[in-house]
C-alpha cells in the first residue's frame, strides 16, 4: 500500500465519529486497567465486614458489597481481567485466523479440509464449550480464552481466506509471482495489508464478545475464582442482594455495557471507513 | 334491668362462642392441597443409609421411618417399635414391633424386614457403624420381635436408632437384598406417611400421601408421635439460586423455601402473606483439618489458626449483619440440645490473639507454605466464612490458597488426603456425644488422636448420664487442646412460608411436612 | 435446484464428522484419569481397571474414536453417571423448555427487530431512525443476564406482574407457560433484537436504493407498496442469515437465562452435569447443540434458494 493511500486511510478512520467515540471509551477502560492502583481508593480484595452493603458515599464512591469490599475499586480492577481475556482472545483468533486463512487461500487441497474443519468448529456455542471445558479442566479464565478462540478463529480464517482468494488473481500479484517472489513474501506485502480493514472490524467485535463471555462465565461461577475482581464475579455477588444493595450489580453491569459500547462503536466505525462492503448503517 | 343484663351477657357469650368456633374452624386441619417446597439442590441419594447430607435427611424422613424417633426434648421415643426391654446385665435389648404397619407396596412390616435393614444400616451409616461395632448378635425372635445382643454395655442404642440423619430406615427385605450396602438404593419403598411417586432430577421430586398410613396414637411430639399426612402431595423443587427461592415465596409460586440468605430477612418480614422462621440450631460452622497428610498434621499450626481468628465479626457477616441469626458459643453441642450443652470457661476458643498465633507459627516451623483451603459457593455461608478467615489468617502470617469448588467435588475430594489441607462444612445437631463425626478416625479429616478416640469409646460404654457428662466436658477441653477441627459459632437459618401453610413445627432442626395442612 | 440442495446436504457430513470428533476429544482433554474421577477416591485399582475395560477406555485412541462414531450413528449417546438413564433420554426430557425458550426469544427478537429496522430505514436520518438505532446499539452492548436480573426485580418483585422464575409446559398449561416465558424470552431476545434491527435497517436501505425501487416509485406506486412489497422481500435475504447466526447465540445465551429463571432445560442440564462431572451428558448436550446449529444453517441455506433466485445457479 502506498504512503499516500495509507494516509488517506488513517484520515478517514480518524474522522469517523464512531471510531472516535469508540476509541475514547476504550482508551478510558484501558487507562483504568493500567492505572488501577492509582485511581482505585481501596484494595479491592480487602474485606471489611463492618462496612458491608453501604450505599455510594464519599468514602466508597460506588458503595460496598456484602463483604465490605469497595465496589469502585472492584470495578476498576475488574477491567484488568476483562481486558486480559479480550485481548488474549483477540490476539489468538487473529493470529490463528491469519495463519489458517493464508494456508487455505493458497493451497487448494488444504483448503478443502480446513474449511470443513472450520465449519465444524463454528457450530459450537462458545459459552457451552467453555462450560464443558470446565468439567475437564476445572474453572478458570483459560477455558474462556480457549473456547472463544476455538469458535472465533474460523471466522477470522474465512475472512482472510476470502481476501486471499479475491486478491490472488490480481495483476500485481501475478506480476510479483512472475518476478520470482515467494508466496510468503507476497502474502505479507500485498495480501495482508488489504486484510487489515476487515481484520480490525472482526477483532473489535471479538474483543467485545470475549469480555461479555468472561462476565457470563464469571456470573455462572465457572470463570476466574470468585474472590478475584472481575465484572462477572461482582455482578454475581450482587445478585442475591439486588434489592438491598442494587449498586453492587449495577455498576459492573454499566461498566460492561460501556466497554461493549466502545468496542462496538470501534467495530462499526472501522467497518464504515475500511470496508464499505460490510456496511451496516 | 335484669333483662338488659341478660341480653348483654348473651351477646357477649354469643360473640365468644363465635370467635372460639371461628378459631377452631381455622385450626381444623383439612385434607388436600399440593405443597411446593423450594430446596437448594438435588439430593445425592434417597437412600437414608447412604449419606449424611441434610437434604437426604429431610426427604427420606417423609418416606421412611426407623424404630425410634426423637421427641421435642431430643430424646428417643418409639416409632416403628412398640416397646423395648433391656436385660438385667444391660447386654440384651429386645424390641417389640408395631403390628399391621404397611409398606408403600402393601406388604406388612415385620422382623424379617427390620433385621436386614438395620444390618445394612450398620454397615453403611456412620451412626450405624458406631452402634454395630458394639453388637455381638442381631436377629429376629419372632414375627414382631427383634433382639440385639451387645458385646459390652452401651449408652447409645436407643439414641442411635432415633437420630434422623443417616438413619436406620426400615426397608422391605426384598429391597435390602437387591441393594447391598455399597450400592445406592434406587427403589424407594418405606412405611412413612408419604410415598415417592416421581423423581425428575433438577425438576422436582413428588411425594403423595400414603393412604394406608396408620399414625401412632400420640400427639405429635418433636420428630415423632402421631404423623398425619393432610397434604395430597409435597412437591420438592430444586431452586439453586437463593434469590429466586426468595422471590418465589414472595410471589406465592412456592409455599415454602428453606436455606434462605439472611439479607432477605428484613424484606421477608415485611411481606404480607409470608411468615419467616428463624431455625435454631441450623449449622455450626467448622473448618476441618486434614490430619492424615500434609501441613495440618502439625498440631501447632492448627492451634495457631485457632488462636488467630476473631470469630464474632465473621459470624456477624455470615448472618447478614443480624444479631438474631448467630450465637457465639464454645460448646460442642448447641444450647437447644440441653442434655449435652457445656458451659466451660477458659477454653482457647475465639482468643483472637495474633501474637499467640505468630508465636505458634514460629514454633511450628511454618515457612509460609500455602495452605490448601477448600470451600464452595453452593453453601453461601461456607464461602463467606472461608473468605473472611483467609483474610484474618493472612494478617496473622499464614499463606492461604483458597480453592472454591462445587459441593460435589468438595465431598469427593475431602475423602482424599492428598488433595487438601482444610475444608469448610457445617455440623448439624448431634444428639449424643458419640455421634460427633469429626471425632472419629473414619470421617474426612481423620481424627486419629488416641486420647480423643479413647474418650469417645468410654462415652459409648458408660451408661450413667452424670458420668457421661463429666467425660464429655473432659472431651470438650481436649478438643480445644488438640484442635481436630476449628469450631466457629452457631449459625441460624432463615426459612419462609406462606401464611396458608398451617401446622408446621418450627422447633425442629430440619423441616417436616407431616401434620401440615394448607388453608386455602 | 435439487442438485444444489443435495450437494448442500452432503456437505454437512464432513462438518458433522468434525463436530463429533471435537466432542469426543473434549473428554480426553482431562488431565488425569476420567475413570477414577468417576468412581471416586475410594475405588480400588481393580475396580478402576475393570471399569476402564468395561467402558473400552483402555483401547487406543483411534479405536475409541471409531467406536464413538458407531455409537453416535446408532443414536446411543451413552449412559448418564448421575441420572441413571441413557443420555438420549435425559436430553429429550430437557429439550422442550430450551426449545420453547429459544423460539420465544427468537420470536421476540424478530418482532421487535425487523419492524424497528424497517421503520428506521424508511426515514433515514430522522429522529425515529436515530433513536431506534441508539437503542439498538445499547441493546447489543447490555449484558443479557444483567438485564434478566433487573427485569425480575422490576416486573416480578416490585410490580408483581409476572412470576419471578419457573417453567410450565406449553402442552400442560399454555396460559401459565406464557406467563413464565415472558421475562426470560424478552431478556434473552432483547439483545438479539438489537442486532436484527441494525441489520434489517441496513439491508432495507440497500434495497431501497436499488434501481427497481426508483422505477417502482417513478411508476407512481404508493410508498407503502414500494417499501413492503418490493424492498422488503429483497431485504429478507440477509435477515434470514442473521436469524441463523442469532439462533447460535441464543443457544449459548439460553444457558444463563435458564439459570437465572430456573428453567429446567438443556442449559441447566449442562451446568449440573459439569458440576457433577457427568461427562456423557456434557458430551451429549454439546453434540446436540452443535448439530442443531449446523442443521439450522442448512435450513437457512434452503430458505435462501426460495427467496433469492440468483443463488440457484451457483
Amino acid at each position: 500500500m502506498s504512503d499516500a493511500v495509507r494516509v488517506t486511510w488513517l484520515r478517514r478512520v480518524g474522522r469517523n465519529r464512531n471510531v472516535v467515540a469508540g476509541a475514547l471509551i476504550v482508551t478510558l477502560v484501558v487507562l483504568a486497567a493500567l492505572f488501577a492502583g492509582a485511581i482505585s481508593t481501596h484494595n479491592p480484595q480487602r474485606l471489611d465486614p463492618a462496612n458491608r452493603l453501604r450505599p455510594p458515599s464519599t468514602v466508597n464512591y460506588l458503595g460496598t458489597d456484602e463483604f465490605g469490599r469497595d465496589v469502585w475499586s472492584l470495578v476498576v480492577y475488574g477491567s484488568r481481567v476483562s481486558l486480559l481475556v479480550g485481548a488474549t482472545t483477540m490476539a489468538l483468533t487473529s493470529l490463528g485466523g491469519i495463519v489458517i486463512g493464508l494456508l487455505a487461500g493458497y493451497y487448494r487441497r488444504l483448503d478443502l479440509v480446513l474449511m470443513r474443519v472450520m465449519d465444524g468448529l463454528m457450530a459450537f456455542p462458545a459459552i457451552l464449550l467453555a462450560i464443558a471445558l470446565m468439567a475437564a479442566r476445572g474453572p478458570g479464565v483459560g477455558n474462556v480464552v480457549f473456547a472463544l478462540s476455538v469458535v472465533y478463529t474460523p471466522r477470522t480464517a474465512m475472512l482472510i481466506r476470502s481476501t486471499v482468494l479475491s486478491l490472488r488473481e490480481l495483476d500485481y500479484v501475478h506480476a510479483a509471482r512472475a518476478l520470482g517472489r515467494r508466496d510468503l513474501a507476497i502474502a505479507f506485502r500485498h495480501i495482508l495489508p488489504n486484510c487489515v480493514g476487515p481484520l480490525l472490524v472482526q477483532a473489535s467485535f471479538i474483543f467485545a464478545y470475549a469480555i461479555l463471555a468472561e462476565a457470563i462465565l464469571g456470573f455462572l461461577g465457572v470463570g476466574v475464582p470468585p474472590y478475584v475482581p472481575s465484572w462477572g464475579n461482582v455482578i454475581a455477588s450482587g445478585k442475591n442482594v439486588i434489592r438491598e444493595a442494587f449498586w453492587v450489580s449495577l455498576f459492573p453491569g454499566l461498566a460492561l455495557t460501556a466497554a461493549g459500547l466502545g468496542l462496538n462503536l470501534l467495530g462499526d466505525g472501522f467497518r464504515d471507513t475500511l470496508d464499505p462492503r460490510l456496511r451496516v448503517s | 334491668m335484669a333483662l338488659r343484663f341478660l341480653v348483654r351477657w348473651s351477646v357477649a357469650l354469643a360473640a365468644i362462642v363465635l370467635i372460639v368456633s371461628g378459631v377452631a374452624v381455622a385450626q381444623t386441619p383439612r385434607r388436600g392441597g399440593v405443597l411446593r417446597v423450594g430446596n437448594l439442590g438435588e439430593p445425592p441419594a434417597l437412600d437414608a443409609h447412604w449419606t449424611t447430607a441434610s437434604i437426604t435427611e429431610t426427604l427420606t424422613n417423609h418416606i421412611y421411618e426407623g424404630l425410634y424417633s426423637l421427641d421435642a426434648t431430643n430424646r428417643p421415643i418409639p416409632m416403628l417399635a412398640e416397646s423395648h426391654s433391656v436385660s438385667r446385665d444391660g447386654l440384651t435389648y429386645t424390641f417389640k414391633l408395631r403390628q399391621a404397619v404397611k409398606f408403600h407396596n402393601g406388604k406388612e412390616m415385620t422382623a424379617e424386614d427390620v433385621v436386614p435393614s438395620l444390618a445394612r444400616w450398620g454397615k453403611q451409616s456412620i451412626y450405624g457403624k458406631a452402634l454395630f461395632a458394639q453388637v455381638a448378635d442381631w436377629r429376629a425372635v419372632d414375627r414382631y420381635t427383634v433382639e440385639m445382643r451387645l458385646k459390652e454395655k452401651s449408652a447409645i442404642v436407643l439414641i442411635s436408632l432415633a437420630v434422623p440423619n443417616n438413619f436406620g430406615a426400615i426397608y422391605p427385605r426384598e429391597i435390602v437384598e437387591k441393594f447391598p450396602p455399597e450400592v445406592k438404593v434406587t427403589e424407594y419403598v418405606g412405611t412413612g406417611p408419604f410415598k415417592l411417586v416421581e423423581w425428575k432430577p433438577d425438576q422436582y421430586i413428588r411425594m403423595v400421601r400414603f393412604d394406608d398410613y396408620k399414625p401412632r396414637n400420640e400427639k405429635p411430639n418433636g420428630y415423632g408421635g402421631g404423623k398425619t399426612p393432610w397434604l395430597d402431595e409435597i412437591r420438592w423443587i430444586p431452586v439453586p439460586e437463593v434469590a429466586t427461592r426468595v422471590a418465589q415465596v414472595e410471589t406465592g409460586e412456592l409455599e415454602f423455601a428453606d436455606d434462605l440468605n439472611l439479607d432477605a430477612y428484613d424484606r421477608l418480614k415485611r411481606t404480607p402473606n409470608v411468615h419467616t422462621i428463624i431455625s435454631r440450631p441450623y449449622y455450626w460452622l467448622v473448618a476441618v483439618f486434614n490430619k492424615k497428610d500434609g501441613l495440618m498434621t502439625n498440631a501447632k499450626l492448627r492451634q495457631a489458626w485457632q488462636a488467630a481468628i476473631d470469630i464474632e465479626p465473621i459470624m456477624k457477616n455470615v448472618a447478614g449483619g443480624h444479631a438474631e441469626f448467630y450465637r457465639m458459643d464454645s460448646s460442642l453441642t448447641p444450647v437447644e440440645i440441653a442434655a449435652w450443652h457445656t458451659k466451660l470457661a477458659g477454653l482457647p476458643w475465639n482468643e483472637h490473639n495474633r501474637e499467640k498465633a505468630r508465636r505458634l507459627l514460629k514454633e511450628a516451623g511454618y515457612k509460609s507454605e500455602p495452605v490448601r483451603f477448600m470451600t464452595t459457593q453452593e453453601y453461601k455461608w461456607m464461602y463467606d466464612f472461608a473468605l473472611l478467615t483467609k483474610q484474618q489468617l493472612e494478617d496473622a502470617g499464614f499463606t492461604i490458597d483458597l480453592q472454591v469448588v462445587d459441593w460435589a467435588t468438595l465431598v469427593k475430594r475431602r475423602n482424599n488426603p492428598k488433595e487438601y489441607d482444610v475444608f469448610t462444612t457445617g455440623m448439624g445437631a448431634f444428639y449424643d456425644p458419640t455421634h460427633h463425626i469429626y471425632l472419629t478416625a473414619t470421617w474426612p479429616g481423620w481424627t486419629t488422636d488416641e486420647d480423643i478416640l479413647k474418650l469417645q469409646a468410654e462415652l459409648a460404654r458408660e451408661t450413667d448420664p452424670k458420668k457421661r457428662m463429666v467425660l464429655w466436658e473432659q472431651q470438650t477441653r481436649q478438643f480445644y487442646e488438640k484442635v481436630p477441627v476449628i469450631r466457629y459459632g452457631d449459625l441460624f437459618g432463615l426459612r419462609a412460608m406462606r401464611t396458608s401453610v398451617k401446622g408446621f413445627n418450627e422447633r425442629t432442626e430440619r423441616i417436616r411436612f407431616y401434620n401440615v395442612w394448607l388453608d386455602k | 435446484m435439487t442438485a444444489y440442495l443435495l450437494r448442500r446436504a452432503l456437505a454437512l457430513v464432513p462438518v458433522l464428522v468434525v463436530v463429533v470428533t471435537v466432542t469426543f476429544l473434549l473428554i480426553h482433554l482431562i488431565p488425569g484419569d476420567p475413570v477414577s474421577v468417576m468412581l471416586g477416591p475410594d475405588a480400588t485399582p481393580a475396580q478402576i481397571q475393570a471399569t476402564r475395560q468395561a467402558l473400552g477406555l483402555d483401547r487406543p485412541l483411534h479405536e475409541q474414536l471409531l467406536k464413538f462414531y458407531g455409537r453416535i450413528l446408532r443414536g446411543d449417546l451413552g449412559q448418564s453417571y448421575f441420572l441413571d438413564r441413557p443420555v438420549t433420554q435425559a436430553l429429550l426430557e430437557r429439550a422442550e423448555p430450551t426449545l420453547v425458550l429459544t423460539c420465544s426469544a427468537l420470536f421476540v427478537a424478530i418482532v421487535i427487530g425487523v419492524p424497528s429496522g424497517i421503520v428506521a430505514a424508511a426515514a433515514p436520518g430522522s429522529l425515529w431512525d436515530r433513536t431506534l438505532m441508539l437503542a439498538a446499539l445499547l441493546g447489543v452492548c447490555v449484558p443479557g443476564f444483567w438485564l434478566s436480573l433487573n427485569f425480575i426485580y422490576l416486573f416480578a418483585v416490585r410490580l408483581g406482574w409476572l412470576p419471578a422464575a419457573g417453567y410450565a409446559s406449553i402442552l400442560a398449561d399454555p396460559l401459565a407457560a406464557l406467563r413464565y416465558m415472558v421475562l426470560p424470552a424478552v431478556s434473552l431476545g432483547f439483545s438479539q433484537s438489537a442486532l436484527i434491527a441494525r441489520i434489517s435497517r441496513s439491508c432495507m436501505l440497500e434495497a431501497l436504493a436499488q434501481d427497481y425501487v426508483r422505477t417502482a416509485r417513478a411508476k407512481g406506486l404508493p410508498d407503502a407498496t414500494v417499501t413492503w412489497v418490493h424492498a422488503f422481500r429483497n431485504a429478507l435475504v440477509p435477515v434470514v442469515t442473521v436469524i441463523g447466526i442469532t439462533t447460535a447465540i441464543l443457544i449459548g445465551g439460553a444457558v444463563v437465562t435458564e439459570i437465572v429463571f430456573n428453567i429446567p432445560g438443556l442449559g441447566r442440564l449442562i451446568i449440573s452435569a459439569v458440576l457433577r462431572r457427568d461427562y456423557p451428558v456434557v458430551q451429549g448436550v454439546i453434540l446436540l447443540t452443535a448439530t442443531v446449529y449446523v442443521l439450522i444453517n442448512l435450513v437457512v441455506d434452503i430458505l435462501y434458494v426460495f427467496i433469492d433466485p440468483r443463488i440457484r445457479y451457483e
